[in-house]
């Protein structure tokens, strides 16, 4: 008699998983509709004291000290831009940073850790969720935020999509490597809030970083989030950029292409590093 | 010979037994919290970058040359917006902190699985409640003075009031900002999933109380609503009183207001906890999560 194993993992059988946990992650973010309301209106009660302080800097709306920095004196469209790059960042450091941190927390990580699918998988599966529902909840975002404070975009969207794309990709993998970190610490709240806060302040999603202090910009010069934003600005609301728009474009391809790799390089070594420990149930 | 015996409960209510009880829910708490050494962090890092983020925004709002400034000094008459923001953001973690710290105290006992015992020793209940309040405290007179020399020594802020106004301020306003921790914490027994409400106080907090532009810059509507929030004077009195040289007379009646407020959020806080505890008690609720 020919032993078989039940399991006989196949490229369908690998989609059906990833698909498995698509479902899951969509079916648990929508069972809260609460959240998703106050993830769409966080943001905005966020940037209202930012609108208001402009306010107090602008005649007639026009924040003409502030365009010297950025080029251009709609400050608030500035802001909404950066805000919904922010939400991408909090949904990987908070979102990705705790997928399978969560799963741990929730008990059912070394049963998924037995099931014959690549490990990636499921963080690649958690990822399509967290980048779709952050995508719908910015879209909400930005149509309430252009509604209460004003939002002008009069580039070409389509273009913008040209940074976005490997900002997005390379942002998502750097979360491929922070969820294996968050794995291993277990206890990361505070270096999660820390990091993700310091990423948006000096990627300048409030503020050109060109106004930032001189001993400040190398390290907003070294985020390539900087770059992605800037060049983003740049396509839809016209402002200056910090480098020329084909070199940042390639800068966010290296990035991208970096990214993944480290990103995928560093999950595996972690996650192998956790089961070494015996720690992949604990919490 | 025949020996009487008469029960007596082991546990007889008086004032020691109850000041016993307050001592150790706060060594309890003092305990928890210095176990986990990321409150140093939040202790150091939290006051400067906080308001790191508008400082710089209203560094790119300025101008190259300043121009943005002048149009900031004839809109608010305010000479500077460092100090101005960095006591408004101090003010608002401070709620923030309580309203995290202080109105998830019961909910995290219910979480744990120890407040229906807890529930049962013959206390005071609301001594769970004001011992998770006390090491908080002084966490937050340590953030704030860690806050104030940050502020004085990495962003220049000149404190030209006075150090004892100031403390006055803090000590008025501690009623305001507890007893609205303490309406919070018996709405979440109930509630539970609390998340949402924590951010719709604070975003009410950040939105209406002026925390980085004068009250001047909101719509009518939006300034009366201002107007009913203790947060709104806590801010404009802890700016008076530290950052300008106007004495007593500049913040007479925004202590005025802090301590009224403070008398309607104390009782509040302290009738909603014996409200919540008893439904909850009455629906069983008290145990779950």
């Amino acid at each position: 008699m020919q032993t078989q194993s039940l399991s006989q993992p196949t490229l369908a059988s690998q989609l059906r998983g990833l698909s498995a946990v698509i479902r899951k992650d969509w079916k648990q973010y929508w069972r809260y509709p609460l959240n998703a309301i106050s993830t769409m209106l966080q943001p905005l009660i966020w940037i209202a004291p930012v609108y208001f302080m402009g306010q107090a800097f602008s005649v007639n709306g026009q924040a003409r000290g502030f365009a010297q920095y950025s080029g251009t004196t709609d400050f608030m469209s500035f802001v909404l831009l950066g805000t919904v790059l922010e939400n991408f960042i909090n949904a990987v450091f908070w979102g990705m940073g705790y997928a399978l941190k969560n799963d741990m927390d929730s008990g059912v990580m070394e049963s998924n850790w037995l099931t014959p699918i690549p490990r990636l998988l499921f963080l690649v599966g958690h990822s399509a969720t967290n980048l779709v529902v952050t995508a719908i909840t910015s879209s909400g975002m930005l149509l309430f935020g252009g509604l209460i404070f004003g939002f002008n975009a009069s580039g070409d969207v389509w273009k913008a999509f040209l940074p976005i794309l490997p900002m997005m990709l390379g942002l998502y993998g750097f979360g491929f490597a922070f969820a294996a970190l968050v794995m291993l610490l277990r206890e990361a709240n505070t270096l999660v809030d820390l990091s993700s806060f310091l990423v948006q302040i000096f990627s300048g999603s409030n503020f050109p970083v060109n106004a930032l202090p001189r001993f400040l910009l190398p390290v907003a010069l070294a985020l390539p989030l900087t770059y992605g934003l800037d060049a983003v600005r740049a396509y839809l609301i016209g402002t200056k950029t910090i480098l020329p728009l084909p070199w940042e474009l390639a800068l966010l391809i290296v990035f991208m292409f970096v990214m993944l790799w480290l990103g995928t390089g560093a999950f595996k070594w972690l996650e192998r590093r956790v089961r070494v420990l015996g720690a992949l149930g604990q919490h | 010979m025949e020996t009487t015996f008469s029960p007596q409960s082991l546990g007889r209510p008086g004032l020691l037994s109850e000041l016993r009880a307050l001592f150790a829910v706060v060594r309890r708490e003092w305990t928890s919290f210095v176990r986990y050494p990321s409150w140093i962090i939040s202790l150091f890092i939290w006051p400067v970058i906080f308001p790191m983020g508008y400082i710089l925004t209203a560094r790119a709002l300025s101008g190259v040359d300043g121009s943005g400034l002048t149009t900031f000094r004839n809109t608010t008459g305010l000479n500077e917006y460092v100090g101005y923001i960095a006591v408004g953001t101090m003010i608002w973690m401070w709620q923030n902190i309580v309203l995290w710290a202080v109105g998830y105290a019961l909910r995290n006992e219910q979480m744990r699985g120890t407040l229906e015992s807890n529930w049962l020793s013959p206390t005071w209940r609301f001594s769970y409640l004001l011992g998770s309040s006390i090491p908080q405290m002084v966490s937050m007179f340590m953030l704030m003075l860690v806050s104030g020399l940050e502020y004085a020594f990495l962003f220049g802020v000149d404190f030209n009031g006075s150090l004892w106004l100031s403390l006055l301020v803090i000590l008025a306003s501690i009623p305001s900002v507890y007893g609205l921790g303490f309406a919070f914490a018996s709405v979440v027994i109930t509630l539970k999933e609390a998340n949402a409400f924590v951010f719709l106080v604070r975003g009410i907090v950040m939105i209406f109380c002026g925390i980085t532009y004068p009250l001047a810059m909101l719509p009518g509507w939006m300034e009366s609503v201002a107007q009913w929030l203790p947060q709104t004077y806590i801010i404009h009195a802890m700016r008076s009183a530290a950052l300008s040289a106007e004495g007593f007379s500049g913040i007479a009646f925004d202590l005025k207001m802090i301590l009224l407020f403070g008398v309607f959020w104390f009782a509040l806080g302290y009738a909603l906890f014996n409200m919540m505890e008893r439904r909850a008690r009455q629906t069983g609720a008290i145990g779950q999560y």
